[in-house]
């Protein structure tokens, strides 16, 4: 476990231990199940262990299905449940294939959050939990125009898997920006959420026409690691970037000026809060109907788990930034998107 | 005539010629894909590329197939960039010892196979999974991070001109095999088993120690190009040849190699990789729609491969003349 992740789990558990509530249920035993291997998700389970220690539950535990394939995760899932998971905190592998095993799912008497992905609606999820990835894209791009002034604006987007929920979101988000900020989006290079692909086709592209834009926008982890790296090995700071997520090697880019910024997202208070719903839901607690649900393309019961622009000034700082917003989500979260009788 | 019937036969020739219409129809239609730093990337790509089509290409050799190439490598990759960073261990045992999990790795899929007699897709299918879920348990789906500089230097450095000094080990082994197929008895025997099993033992060679040698190579030479892309990407990362699969098949392919066994080239398969490489580069170099890339990709290969299948069609007539 990375010593990053040891560390926002250790702040996070010493920041929530206080605010563990009573009606937990040690019978509760929750999995954290992401679309496949990626480090985006490593913080759940940090996440989890933290959850279950403030809230009293039986198990929170993070498993990882061994390739990101919708057939081995579903295999994953009916596997935990024989195991006597009863609480699922979901990353969908498809937004609309996994709506079937979410159903099978919860008729065991099982919830399940869609977390960090959401499910087409109509499904039996409770809700979906995560980054509003429209909206960092759109404002990660928004920087990137802000601080491309003077220059053509011509962007190379880069992202993530076709198959993710959120792909499809961020190319949209990041045209409708450009379009607004009288940009051009040069090209969109997506399917790279890999390191072999990401490698071959980033750099072949900077390779051929790094002269041809002003600014690349990555909307996925491996496209903003290895564009980081390659902007460091060709030595320019012509080209301006804006990155996604906290790998050591785009906050580096970021201090050292290669990056303008990276737009962080909440994956830590994803799995705490959602571990804590899920024993909520489990425990009597429904969900509020009414609640200020937020709508995306996908369903209409959504709740943003928060983004920021992290720049070199906030980039040392950048773990202060997100436990505020987790802080203030789960301050309110209960009140707000469950009605409990206790 | 002569000329055609002469190099017309050779396994590279199609492949080669492929490859020269395919650099130039894209050379002329976007000018900086002969830059030097583009072919610095294109070599980059194809030193890791060709050690994963040689791994897979050695199995076919004996009529198999190796589906845990690329979990061999990840787990090596990993080990590799985890010793370091964990252990501090010097790079060159670092190296060493990640090849040798490979090395082990192929010799117990190698082992399995000869002694159970279950298809060899059956087995690396499970070891696949095995490895694979060593790998994450291991990792936890994180990367390492610890990479000291001078593996990250030669892993994207030139050495002299566009030419990465990961081409170098790649070319040692490209060499070696092709030295091992063509002049030594083990890489005869290997091609003996593939061509005709039957007929092999007959002639007193031991099938059993032939597939475990032929498994074994397979996973040193997976574990190499682990080991190779950690270096090049600058971190262990767990995902490492969750992406392999396809390619270890197609670039034999394209380079002619019978799935059923007996015939495969490594400058054929080389070439493959090279094909392999243009194509994709191209599909980003011309801005193909992303939601069209893998249908353009697959045309793209078909059509490699079918230029390589009329080539050996209409030598045909020549050959038997």
């Amino acid at each position: 476990m990375s010593r990053l992740t040891k560390l926002l789990g250790c702040v996070g558990a010493l920041l929530f231990s206080g605010l563990a509530v009573a009606y937990a249920d040690p019978s509760t035993k929750i999995a954290l199940v992401p679309g496949g291997p990626h480090p985006y998700f490593a913080s759940w389970a940090q996440a989890g262990a933290d959850a279950k220690k403030d809230f009293n539950l039986g198990a929170a535990d993070y498993k990882v299905p061994e390739q990101w394939q919708l057939a081995d995760q579903n295999n994953l899932l009916e596997s935990l449940v024989t195991q006597g998971y009863n609480g699922f905190l979901l990353f969908p592998g498809d937004p609309v294939g996994s709506v079937s095993t979410v159903q099978e799912l919860t008729d065991s008497g099982a919830p399940v959050i869609a977390l960090a992905g959401c499910l087409k609606d109509p499904s039996t999820a409770s809700f979906c939990f995560g980054t509003d990835v429209y909206r960092s894209a759109y404002l990660g791009t928004q920087h990137l125009i802000a601080g491309m002034a003077g220059t053509k604006k011509r962007i190379l987007h880069v992202t993530g898997f076709l198959v993710d929920p959120n792909t499809q979101l961020r190319i949209n988000a990041v045209n409708q920006a450009a379009k607004e900020g009288g940009a051009t989006v040069a090209e969109t290079i997506a399917d790279i959420d890999a390191p072999g692909p990401a490698e071959e086709k980033i750099n072949a592209y900077l390779a051929a026409h790094a002269n041809d834009i002003d600014g690349i926008i990555s909307t996925a982890w491996v496209p903003s690691v290895v564009s980081a790296n390659a902007l460091r090995r060709i030595g320019t700071k012509r080209i301006k970037m804006v990155a996604i997520d906290h790998d050591k090697a785009v906050l580096q880019g970021v201090k050292d000026g290669y990056l303008l910024g990276t737009m962080l997202q909440n994956p830590y208070g994803q799995g705490y809060i959602g571990s804590y719903a899920i024993d909520k839901l489990r425990n009597g607690c429904k969900v509020n109907a009414s609640a200020p649900w937020t709508k995306n393309a996908l369903t209409a019961r959504f709740i943003d788990s928060g983004t920021v622009f992290a720049g070199p000034e906030q980039v040392d700082n950048y773990l202060q930034s997100m436990q505020a917003i987790t802080k203030t989500i789960f301050a309110s979260f209960a009140k707000t998107y469950l009605i409990c009788s206790k | 005539m002569q000329f055609l019937s002469r190099y017309g036969r050779t396994d590279w020739f199609g492949p080669l010629l492929v490859t020269i219409l395919a650099a130039i129809i894209v050379g002329s239609l976007s000018p900086s894909f002969l830059s030097a730093f583009n072919i610095q990337v294109l070599l980059l790509a194809v030193a890791i590329n060709a050690l994963v089509a040689y791994s897979q290409m050695i199995i076919i050799a004996i009529g198999e197939m190796n589906l845990s190439v690329g979990a061999i490598g990840g787990l090596a990759a990993i080990s590799f960039a985890g010793m370091m960073q964990v252990w501090h261990m010097p790079i060159l045992p670092a190296a060493l010892l990640g090849i040798l999990i490979g090395l082990l790795g192929g010799i117990i899929n190698g082992v399995i196979i000869s002694l159970t007699g279950i298809s060899a897709f059956v087995i690396t299918l499970a070891s696949l999974s095995i490895y694979k879920g060593i790998n994450l348990g291991i990792t936890e789906a994180q990367p390492f991070y610890g990479i000291p500089n001078l593996v990250k230097h030669l892993g994207n450095a030139p050495f002299l001109g566009p030419l990465p000094w990961l081409i170098i080990p790649t070319a040692i082994v490209g060499f070696g095999l092709w030295l091992m197929l063509t002049r030594l008895p083990i890489g005869r025997c290997i091609l003996a088993v593939g061509g005709n099993r039957h007929a092999a033992e007959l002639s007193g060679i031991s099938i059993r120690l032939t597939v475990i040698v032929a498994h074994a190579l397979s996973g040193a030479i997976a574990a190499l190009a682990g080991i190779l892309l950690c270096a090049r990407l600058q971190i262990g990362q767990p995902t490492i040849g969750d992406d392999w699969l396809i390619l270890s098949f197609a670039a034999p392919v394209i380079g002619g190699a019978v799935l059923t066994g007996g015939h495969v080239s490594v400058g054929a398969t080389t070439l493959g990789v090279v094909i392999v490489a243009i194509i994709t580069e191209a599909l980003v170099l011309f801005n193909i729609d992303p939601f069209l890339v893998q249908v353009v990709l697959g045309v793209l290969i078909l059509w490699a491969v079918g230029i390589n299948r009329l080539r050996e069609f209409r030598l045909k007539p020549l050959r038997r003349a």
